[in-house]
């Protein structure tokens, strides 16, 4: 019995010992250990890219951390508040100006001016988004993308139309159709009014298509309110349309994200007719669909959104990368960042993502499921005004989203809720 | 001398943080600027809050619909359990075991699990509430239970219900079980019915019991964030905004730190008045007797 004990706890003191061993040698290795913080799902092909970088790179090792993109911005700023958090961050377009404002980012000019980074800063799209009014520039944009429309083409022939909607009263007709000829949803888009909601997009695309926009310049060099409480309220009185027509479904209103299972599922076995969704999804869409339908002829294409008076606007948008300002190894983190950036990410490991360097961005094939994306691209408007007034475009997009969903539920009234929205921009540009 | 370790603790993990966030409120503290602390503006968040117009919706989503409603409804279903199996019915049938454990599993589900498995169910598209409902002919289309305003109070009540009630039905069997049986004699000799024994034994002994579970089930119930934010997300729209889901909402979405704490700091000043209350003109007899 006695020896028993004896074996178990040397057994236990061996394991004890190989772990503590194990720590010891990691906490005394004379590697740099770098965080990276990714927020897509590729995160096994992010950690095969991030194998490449160690080989070629002895010495630096990169612990790779996944978050969800609805957590991620206030996850890193509650940790850079105490001096923590990765060393190099994914974020957003629309996030470094406020990040490295608040400290948490750290100015990427001097590593910019030393080194030619793929040939240039300038080589890169929405380089103003990441470059605040004193000139600090807190990010390089690693990858851009814009929404486009996914049809069922199949429900599309058999509604009887064959020319694509080109206006917002002609998406809606197609949508009619598809409804009443077969029985499917036409467009089902999330009407939810969740953080990161989705309505924020297509209202600024159908206000931006009209002429109208939250956040303008104005002629003194500042910023003024560029839409009346109507215009609001005829956009929202619009969306809701489809819910109240009966085309789309009234599940649309408890749902925030274009990649709800809802949506996608109903995409994949031909229930619903219309859908908006940024390329990387797209992309994951084809291949579910393929693995599920072998040899089946793809029924997806994709067209540009629909335009009013200015044509079809839709955002410019991407995600971009960060240097913590408490990194200890800032150096490493930009030969991280430098390597993150570079061909071969898209090539091999990143493919569903489109570059955010115009040079790579031309040599992208779009096959035909994507075409609609390289022509949207080509309309894509950067966030201008909104992003250069001291309103912050995180802050608009949720309240937006509360406030369409206040109306589309009827607890307000859609003329309320343009009020509403106008009076936060007002506070939002003060 | 002895006692100070534990002083120690007391102001470190309750009085700083409760001081911490009164200060807060105060300020426009914002998590954009976490590192340079917020400036002092007085009350202006106390009065932002007070003039702010869904406040009051605010209010009787928090009071009315998650407090009022699911503790009331757990307090009767949990009696109406309890006495269930503590039937002989049950006994007779060897029923008591497998009942008692099954009304375990919800209890033991955490939240998250729970919302979400109702979600799948409650699915416009895929779920089985709506195929039974479309199957046996009771509705001709799918009803969309989260986005309705007259269907998502009632989904988020029977979710709390299913997870919690286990809790309530447990402690009201063990009063149960700890009533006299002599008293039941007695009020038979005298000619009691099952209604009057109820009424009249029954509800009583089990008073001690109930006013310590409305205590505990207000204080969780009012603070409560989990069961709203992952079943609506505060949606449609902010129809089921709570107050705990509008600490968060500001807090951490609208990045207003500050305000957040006001709001945080209101929720706990209803809390103690409530308390209070309860303590003073419901309580005070019971308690006393039981401590």
């Amino acid at each position: 019995m006695k020896s028993k004990a004896l074996i178990l706890l040397s057994g236990f003191m061996f394991v004890m010992f190989v772990m503590l061993a194990g720590w010891t040698s990691n906490l005394f290795s004379a590697d740099i250990k770098l965080v990276f913080r990714f927020n897509d799902p590729e995160a096994k092909e992010m950690r095969e890219a991030l194998d490449v970088f160690e080989k070629n790179n002895p010495g630096i090792k990169v612990e790779l951390q996944t978050i969800a993109w609805g957590n991620s911005r206030d996850q890193f700023l509650r940790e850079i508040a105490v001096g923590e958090g990765p060393d190099v961050v994914h974020i957003a377009f629309v996030w470094p100006k406020d990040m490295g404002n608040a400290g948490g980012l750290r100015p990427l000019n001097d590593y910019i001016k030393n080194e030619n980074i793929h040939g240039g800063f300038d080589t890169f799209v929405a380089t103003e988004l990441t470059t605040n009014e004193k000139g600090d520039i807190y990010g390089i944009p690693w990858t851009t993308d814009t929404w486009a429309l996914v049809y069922n083409k199949d429900l599309m022939a058999q509604a009887g139309i064959s020319k694509y909607p080109t206006s917002w009263p002609e998406l809606k007709n197609a949508s009619k159709m598809i409804h009443e000829k077969t029985g499917k949803t036409g467009f089902g888009f999330p009407m939810g009014s969740a953080k990161g909601n989705t309505i924020w997009f297509l209202a600024n695309y159908y206000w931006w298509s009209n002429g109208k926009a939250l956040v303008k310049y104005d002629s003194n060099g500042g910023y003024k309110v560029g839409i009346t409480e109507n215009d609001i309220a005829e956009s929202i009185e619009y969306f809701h349309s489809y819910v109240k027509d009966g085309h789309s479904p009234e599940l649309m209103l408890s749902i925030s994200t274009a990649s709800d299972p809802a949506i996608i599922e109903a995409l994949l076995s031909g229930e619903q007719g219309i859908a908006m969704m940024p390329p990387n999804m797209l992309r994951q869409l084809v291949e579910d669909f393929e693995t599920r339908n072998p040899g089946k002829a793809l029924p997806f294409v994709t067209k540009i959104f629909p335009g009013g008076s200015a044509g079809s606007k839709t955002h410019l948008g991407g995600r971009t990368l960060g240097i913590n300002s408490h990194s200890k190894n800032p150096e490493a983190s930009w030969k991280l960042v430098k390597f993150l950036t570079s061909e071969i990410i898209f090539e091999k490991f990143y493919t569903k993502q489109f570059p955010a360097q115009k040079v790579l961005l031309k040599n992208i094939t779009f096959g035909p499921s994507l075409k609609g994306y390289a022509e949207q691209l080509a309309l894509a408007r950067s966030w201008g005004a909104y992003a250069d007034s001291p309103a912050q475009i995180g802050s608009m997009w949720n309240k937006v989203g509360r406030i369409f969903g206040d109306a589309f539920i009827g607890t307000i009234s859609s003329n309320e809720a343009g009020m509403d929205v106008i009076k936060m921009v007002e506070k939002e540009l003060k | 001398m002895m006692l100070a370790p534990m002083m120690a603790v007391l102001i470190s993990f309750y009085l700083y943080p409760t001081f911490y966030n009164l200060y807060n409120s105060f300020t426009d503290l914002s998590l954009l600027g976490l590192k340079k602390g917020g400036a002092y503006i007085g009350f202006d968040n106390y009065i932002r809050l007070f003039q702010d117009k869904a406040f009051g919706r605010l209010l009787w989503n928090t009071f009315f619909w998650l407090t009022f409603v699911s503790v009331s409804l757990r307090l009767v279903l949990g009696i109406l359990l309890a006495l269930l199996l503590n039937s002989e019915t049950l006994k007779k049938f060897k029923l008591t075991g497998i009942t008692r454990l099954s009304l375990l599993v919800p209890w033991a589900t955490p939240a998250i699990v729970a919302v979400i498995a109702w979600r799948f169910m409650l699915d416009p598209r895929e779920g089985i509430v709506n195929q039974i409902l479309l199957s046996t002919g009771m509705v001709d289309q799918p009803i969309a239970f989260l986005s309705k305003i007259y269907t998502v109070w009632p989904v988020i009540i029977i979710i709390i219900i299913w997870n919690s009630l286990p809790l309530v039905t447990m402690s009201y069997l063990a009063s149960l079980q700890s009533i006299p049986e002599t008293l039941y004699e007695a009020a038979e000799i005298d000619g009691a019915n099952d209604l009057q024994k109820f009424f009249h034994i029954t509800l009583p002994q089990l008073m001690p019991t109930t006013l310590v579970l409305s205590l505990l089930l207000v204080v969780w119930t009012f603070n409560n964030f989990v069961y709203v934010w992952l079943t609506t997300a505060a949606g449609p729209g902010s129809y089921t905004n709570v107050l705990a889901t509008e600490v968060f909402i500001r807090g951490f979405i609208d990045f207003e730190l500050g305000y957040s704490s006001a709001i945080g700091m209101m929720m706990a000043a209803m809390m103690a008045l409530f308390g209070m209350f309860y303590y003073h003109y419901l309580a005070k007899k019971e308690f006393s007797e039981i401590i």
